[in-house]
């Protein structure tokens, strides 16, 4: 064996012995990001502010976990593409969905506008 | 790959493959990809009926328990940890860490199935909150409810994986150990089974009677079969984990355990997303 590869054996023995403390450290950070999004709800702040804060804290600890836990970071790109690619779809239709029934023709109908509807039937 | 000495290993890049991943991993990775679509339906339904009810939906927040959701958040993401570990332990050939690191992450996830089960069953008889009474029920059970079985299969996919820890080095007519397997597999269900009525049986009960010395004797003798069954099953558990010669299982096995750390960990992102759309959001 070279001394490169010499030297990529225990680079690699390094991380292997470091991925421990790494995971460890990771648990604790997301366990405290959980107890601040519970703590965040009941602060007396803007809607828009909290809902801004919550859906950072959880992108946060997302990607926490598919890069350090599922080993993204340490994988070959080619892991990250073919996983961004189904994230993407899947948060694309998403905001289709969400789009498409926020629209006011899809928005379901309010109690009044139902009983005239079942006025019309019965009529 | 020729190697198996412990370290020698290198698990992110695998030379026989055109793409240097291995092939395993590839598709775990295009199902969890697939996998993402499939819950980013389930969870834009259940917003577009919150962003936009229909008359006579009760209000979520009257029917959630943000205190129980918080622990069950938690105790998923230490089986996360605890699932990482199990990876990092067969990674470095250490099989008795693994095993360990294995039987935490089960009960953490049978823990958080528990408290699943708690939940619904409040949902349905305190809060009268069905699938079928209100939409809020429909996709809200739909959604928690399909992660919750995913969960279940990651908790069986697990103790899987645990069994085949003990696998003999050459067990190809070995049947013993198929025999073993199925007795590990049945013990491992029933104290699984056992333990989560016992305890959903006993929580129950608190909250109705409160919590004293005579009611835990009450309880005691009220679920006597089920904790004989769980001490039963728990010395059968401890019988089949005895060393009994050279075992299979070694480092050249860690793709295995990581495809399914990959699965386990999805899980818990996908909760992560969940817990913030659909309880902590109705709290602002």
């Amino acid at each position: 064996m070279s001394a490169t590869a010499h030297a990529g054996t225990a680079g690699s023995h390094e991380l292997e012995e470091s991925k421990f403390q790494i995971y460890v450290q990771i648990a604790m950070l997301l366990a405290v990001i959980t107890g601040i999004e519970i703590i965040t709800v009941y602060l007396p702040f803007a809607v828009p502010i909290l809902f801004a804060i919550l859906v950072v804290f959880s992108a946060v600890k997302f990607l926490f976990v598919i890069f350090f836990f599922m080993h993204l970071r340490w994988d070959r790109p080619f892991c990250t593409i073919l996983f961004f690619i189904g994230l993407i779809l899947g948060g694309g239709t998403m905001w289709a969905l969400l789009r498409l029934f926020g629209a006011e023709a899809s928005m379901p109908l309010s109690s009044a506008m139902l009983e005239t509807v079942r006025w019309a039937a019965v009529a | 790959m020729s190697s198996t000495a412990a370290g020698a290993i290198d698990h992110h890049f695998d030379p026989s493959t055109s793409t240097g991943i291995p092939n395993k991993k590839l598709l775990m990775w295009a199902f969890l990809a697939s996998d993402c679509m499939f819950f980013g339906c389930l969870i834009s339904t259940h917003l577009i009926y919150r962003l936009h009810p229909p008359p006579g939906v009760p209000s979520a927040r009257s029917v959630f328990s943000i205190e129980l959701t918080s622990f069950s958040t938690f105790i998923l993401l230490m089986s996360s940890l605890m699932m990482a570990l199990a990876v990092n332990a067969i990674q470095k050939g250490n099989l008795k860490s693994l095993r360990a690191s294995l039987l935490t992450t089960i009960f953490f996830g049978c823990i958080f199935l528990g408290c699943q089960v708690y939940e619904f069953n409040n949902f349905v008889f305190e809060k009268h909150l069905t699938i079928t009474n209100s939409i809020l029920g429909t996709t809200f059970f739909t959604l928690t409810g399909t992660h919750g079985c995913h969960v279940a299969v990651g908790v069986f996919w697990l103790m899987l994986m645990y069994i085949r820890t003990f696998q003999p080095r050459d067990s190809s007519r070995d049947l013993r150990w198929f025999l073993c397997n199925a007795l590990h597999i049945v013990a491992f269900i029933a104290t699984i089974l056992l333990g989560m009525r016992l305890v959903l049986g006993v929580v129950r009960g608190m909250e109705a009677t409160g919590v004293s010395a005579a009611t835990l004797a009450h309880f005691a003798r009220g679920y006597f079969a089920e904790l004989l069954g769980i001490v039963v099953s728990l010395g059968l558990l401890r019988w089949l984990a005895q060393p009994r010669g050279a075992v299979g299982f070694n480092e050249t096995n860690a793709i295995d355990v990581e495809m399914m750390g990959l699965y386990w960990h999805f899980v818990d992102i996908v909760w992560i997303v969940i817990f913030t759309v659909v309880y902590l959001l109705e709290y602002i």
